[in-house]
């Protein structure tokens, strides 16, 4: 039995190629269990392939990760079974109620659950007869989480999780990441966002060109940069527009 | 995972897809309505096919012969009178858009009383392209009046012909109507359904998010396929209703080998369109692959018109099509009272075809 703490995901030497082109080249990262880790880059950095690789979803061209000791190439099924996947744009077959959808990704990992019990958590208890067309933006990432944990996998991942959504369902969003950690789940998430990766992240892989070029603590990483000399313009305010934003809507989500 | 887990796998997917097909109005619509218009369409094209001429009748004479004539022509089996018609100008030019194949005219004098006698000459107008139409038409007329000579002018008759029906049972022509019809629902649901629906689902990401978990392609396969099979025989079923209720088709084999068969029919379909679908990155390359395989199939396996129509070698070249067989034993069960154990042929190619298609889906199929 894995404790907290524990190393659950290792990623040693992968790499990924098309063509000529080195999508992800000889990375190598640990995420332990109960972690929150962020993967950092510009566009086309190799993040998403990256965690497509270790989701068994793309062939894996060198180099090896494992989840729990279990190994992706070579055991896929067994993979799926433990990990929980978030796409980035989550969708989901209409005309169909979110309960059914819930057992259906139940069944696809063999289980039989109460979907009910697991509407409640992310209060879509009282839309558990919608059909997903019928659901806002927020509520159908808050409804996909919910799919990806019915079978309660060891390593959860997000793609771009809060892309699109607006201040309060992204707010609402971490403190649901928050509490999946609680349970003792490792989170991988990918973000354009760098307060929600400072918010969030434990720890932070900044990507560029299928290379890891800095793996450390939010806080590290900035104080390093401190310790460079770097200097930015000072900012008098001790509020940003967000914080207005927030303040006048306030934090209650919407639909 | 054990085989019992991932056998409910299939099942929660079958149930819950199948609650989903009868809330899809467009689905519904397809399944169950598009081919009864199909039914009717054809089955009253078919219907009426033992109405061979279509003639008018202009009566000058105001003779009762006449009138009995006129009559007689008008309950007649053999001719279909259209009685719309009242001028020769009307009846040119119905004949001339072939609408009337010929036109029958009594003459003023027609059964006026002549040295004792009624007498008068029946006059058959026709165009160019009627002559064959005509020549049937004089023949009849010939015999109707020569059954009214002998009553008049009594005198032996030394050769008759008589007919006799045989107990034997024919096929007519929409036995033929109905199972091609069959053929045209199992194609329609088997192939555009999932050619349509699977680009779809990968265009939204869902087979993706799908393929994250443990599920395997012949789950996904099995449950779609028994998902089919149902909505399929349920469609078939309002068909068969429909047919013999409206257009008196009367089954002479056993129902449950029948929907056995076609349940069987149905799986063999689809396999093509999982083939097509599955292996599909978009629409723009389903669609095309799905017209060319489909089409074919269409008008060279019994769909539209009976294969004995065609030349010999395009039959024996048709016999080996996948639904080829799917038409002929469904119509062997229906119309002429066979078992599965007589559709040795038909069941032997259907499996081969069965082992091929599904055999190019597995490989073929991508989940993104």
């Amino acid at each position: 039995m894995t404790k907290i703490g524990d190393t659950i995901l290792r990623v040693e030497n992968l790499q990924k190629s098309y063509g000529d082109m080195k999508a992800v080249d000889g990375i190598s990262f640990e995420v332990k269990k109960g972690e929150i880790f962020g993967i950092l880059g510009p566009n086309g950095a190799g993040k998403t392939t990256t965690l497509e690789m270790i989701e068994t979803l793309r062939s894996i061209d060198g180099g090896s990760a494992s989840i729990d000791g279990v190994d992706v190439a070579t055991q896929p099924y067994e993979i799926r079974g433990m990990i929980g996947v978030q796409p980035q744009a989550p969708g989901f077959q209409d005309k169909t109620k979110l309960t059914e959808i819930i057992q259906m990704f139940a069944a696809a990992y063999g289980e039989k659950v109460n979907p009910k019990k697991f509407l409640d958590e992310v209060n879509l208890g009282d839309k558990a007869n919608s059909y997903i067309e019928q659901l806002s933006g927020g509520q159908k990432q808050r409804f996909s989480i919910v799919t990806a944990l019915v079978h309660n996998p060891k390593v959860f991942f997000l793609d771009e999780p809060t892309t699109g959504l607006d201040p309060q369902a992204r707010r609402n969003l971490w403190e649901l990441i928050e509490e999946v950690r609680g349970r003792g789940i490792s989170v991988i998430l990918t973000t354009h966002y760098m307060d929600e990766a400072e918010v969030l992240c434990d720890r932070i892989a900044i990507m560029d060109r299928g290379k890891i070029i800095k793996l450390d603590t939010p806080k590290n990483l900035i104080k390093d940069l401190l310790d460079r000399g770097f200097t930015k313009e000072q900012k008098v305010e001790q509020a940003n527009l967000e914080d207005v934003f927030i303040d006048l809507t306030g934090k209650g989500l919407r639909v | 995972m054990t085989l019992q887990q991932k056998l409910l796998t299939v099942w929660v997917f079958f149930r819950i897809n199948l609650r989903r097909v009868f809330r899809d109005r467009l689905a519904l619509f397809f399944t169950f309505l598009f081919p009864l218009i199909f039914l009717f369409v054809f089955g009253s094209l078919s219907h009426n096919s033992s109405i061979s001429l279509n003639i008018a009748v202009i009566n000058e004479s105001k003779s009762p012969i006449a009138e009995q004539f006129a009559a007689s022509l008008n309950k007649s089996k053999v001719v279909k009178v259209n009685k719309d018609v009242k001028t020769f100008s009307d009846a040119n030019q119905r004949m001339s858009r072939g609408e009337v194949d010929a036109t029958v005219e009594l003459p003023a004098n027609f059964g006026v009383v002549k040295d004792g006698l009624p007498a008068g000459n029946v006059l058959v107008h026709y165009t160019q392209n009627s002559e064959q139409a005509a020549q049937t038409l004089v023949s009849v007329l010939q015999a109707t009046v020569q059954g009214v000579n002998a009553k008049i002018v009594t005198n032996k008759t030394p050769f008759t012909v008589s007919s006799r029906q045989t107990n034997e049972h024919s096929l007519s022509a929409f036995d033929y109507t109905f199972t091609g019809l069959l053929g045209f629902s199992i194609l329609g649901a088997g192939i555009f359904g999932p050619i349509n629906v699977f680009p779809e689902l990968k265009k939204m990401g869902i087979l993706r998010r799908l393929h994250t978990t443990p599920l395997r392609v012949w789950q996904y396969f099995l449950s779609t396929m028994m998902g089919q099979a149902v909505t399929g025989l349920l469609s078939i079923g309002v068909m068969f209703t429909v047919a013999h209720a409206v257009f008196g088709l009367k089954p002479v084999g056993n129902l449950a080998q029948f929907a056995v068969f076609v349940a069987l029919g149905i799986v063999l379909v689809l396999g093509i369109g999982l083939a097509i679908g599955g292996w599909a990155k978009n629409e723009r390359q389903a669609a095309p692959l799905g017209n060319i395989i489909v089409f074919p199939m269409m008008f060279l396996t019994g769909v539209f018109f009976p294969r004995f129509l065609m030349p010999h070698w395009l039959q024996g070249i048709t016999t080996y099509m996948p639904l080829t067989p799917v038409i002929d034993g469904a119509r062997m069960i229906l119309t002429e009272g066979k078992t599965l154990l007589d559709l040795g042929p038909q069941l032997g190619v259907m499996a081969i075809w069965f082992v091929i298609i599904y055999a190019i889906a597995f490989r073929v199929f991508r989940w993104e």
